[in-house]
């Protein structure tokens, strides 16, 4: 961990090994989506809480949320060289990451209660 | 045959300027680098560098027509007009076409691109097999001319901080090599967010090599043995 919360080769596995997972995951999710006979918020719901599926889904939303975050820092690297605004701007995306994340616990968990 | 080329004299010049110029004696089979010295003739004050004329020294790289390239091979018929001369982009200009390249050799340096060997040295030459020797095979024939670091959209962005693609194929030629006893060192060394992994494979570097090697496949088996090493 570091000032650029990871660095050098970890991010870069990370990035590549999240993306062959967002990829496999959003696959299953589209086979799955394409062999039901009705589409329904409920039926939704029920093959999100399927043990199986809920593991998948939280891993899915922690590998968006890292591929997110290497990626907007390369970006922010590369372009801003202020060490004061990048610092600012990296802080800001972490801040609407983390955002994100949590928006995704609370709608599991309320959709979880609704169950 | 008609050049713009790209002129500044820093001693003289407010700003940098183009400047027009004809060419009527050109021979078949003539290289950009005897076009710029017989404009040389016309006007003396027009400066660029030079040495082999071979396409060894890497001395006259420069941008042509937007790309860059060694003046000294790039055959005037293959050019469109006008021909457009510029300095290499991304380095300071000392004058005309003549960039100041220190940045580029301390990249260069700071990858130690030199054998090093912990063990006693041995009484006789240190051997490789035939396969070794092949792994060295499009890393070692690098002029150290630059077109391929200053046509880097990463090196533009952070000079400071990015080795360049002719830096890390230095670094790739000693890694690969199996004489060497720094792997690790040398793996450390290019850890970070800025050294090595601002590369993104945009693969310019490969393009404009005047010597077709390819940074960009070097810069990935560097990574590569990262991920190796670190198992």
């Amino acid at each position: 961990m570091s000032l650029y919360i990871l660095e050098g080769l970890k991010p870069w596995v990370i990035q590549r090994v999240s993306a062959v997972y967002i990829s496999l995951f959003l696959l299953y999710s589209l086979v799955c989506g394409m062999t039901v006979d009705v589409v329904s918020f409920d039926h939704w719901r029920n093959w999100l809480f399927h043990p199986f599926n809920s593991i998948a889904f939280g891993l899915f939303v922690v590998a968006v949320l890292f591929h997110a975050w290497i990626g907007m820092r390369d970006v922010i690297l590369d372009y801003v060289h202020n060490i004061m605004l990048r610092m600012s701007v990296l802080a800001l995306i972490v801040g609407v990451l983390v955002g994100c994340g949590l928006w995704v616990i609370r709608i599991l968990l309320f959709s979880m209660v609704g169950q | 045959m008609r050049f713009n080329i790209y002129r500044y004299n820093p001693d003289v010049d407010k700003k940098p300027y183009i400047q027009n110029y004809e060419l009527k004696d050109i021979e078949p089979g003539m290289m950009l680098l005897a076009a710029l010295l017989k404009l040389k003739e016309q006007d003396e004050t027009l400066s660029f560098r030079r040495s082999c004329g071979e396409g060894v020294c890497g001395s006259d790289s420069m941008n042509i027509n937007g790309v860059n390239g060694l003046a000294c091979i790039t055959p005037l018929n293959e050019l469109e007009e006008p021909v457009e001369i510029r300095p290499l982009p991304g380095l300071p200009v000392v004058r005309d076409l003549i960039v100041d390249m220190d940045q580029f050799y301390q990249q260069y340096r700071e990858v130690k691109p030199y054998l090093i060997v912990k063990d006693p040295v041995p009484e006789v030459e240190l051997r490789q097999t035939p396969e070794q020797r092949e792994k060295l095979d499009g890393l070692y024939e690098c002029i150290l001319c630059g077109c391929c670091s200053t046509a880097c959209p990463s090196f533009w962005w952070n000079p400071d901080k990015f080795l360049g693609p002719a830096a890390l194929l230095q670094a790739s030629r000693f890694i690969e090599d199996s004489r060497d006893q720094a792997l690790e060192e040398r793996l450390e060394n290019l850890e970070g967010p800025f050294k090595l992994f601002r590369c993104h494979t945009i693969m310019n570097c490969v393009q404009v090599c005047p010597k077709g090697l390819n940074p960009t496949k070097a810069i990935g088996n560097i990574k590569k043995k990262m991920v190796t090493n670190s198992l």
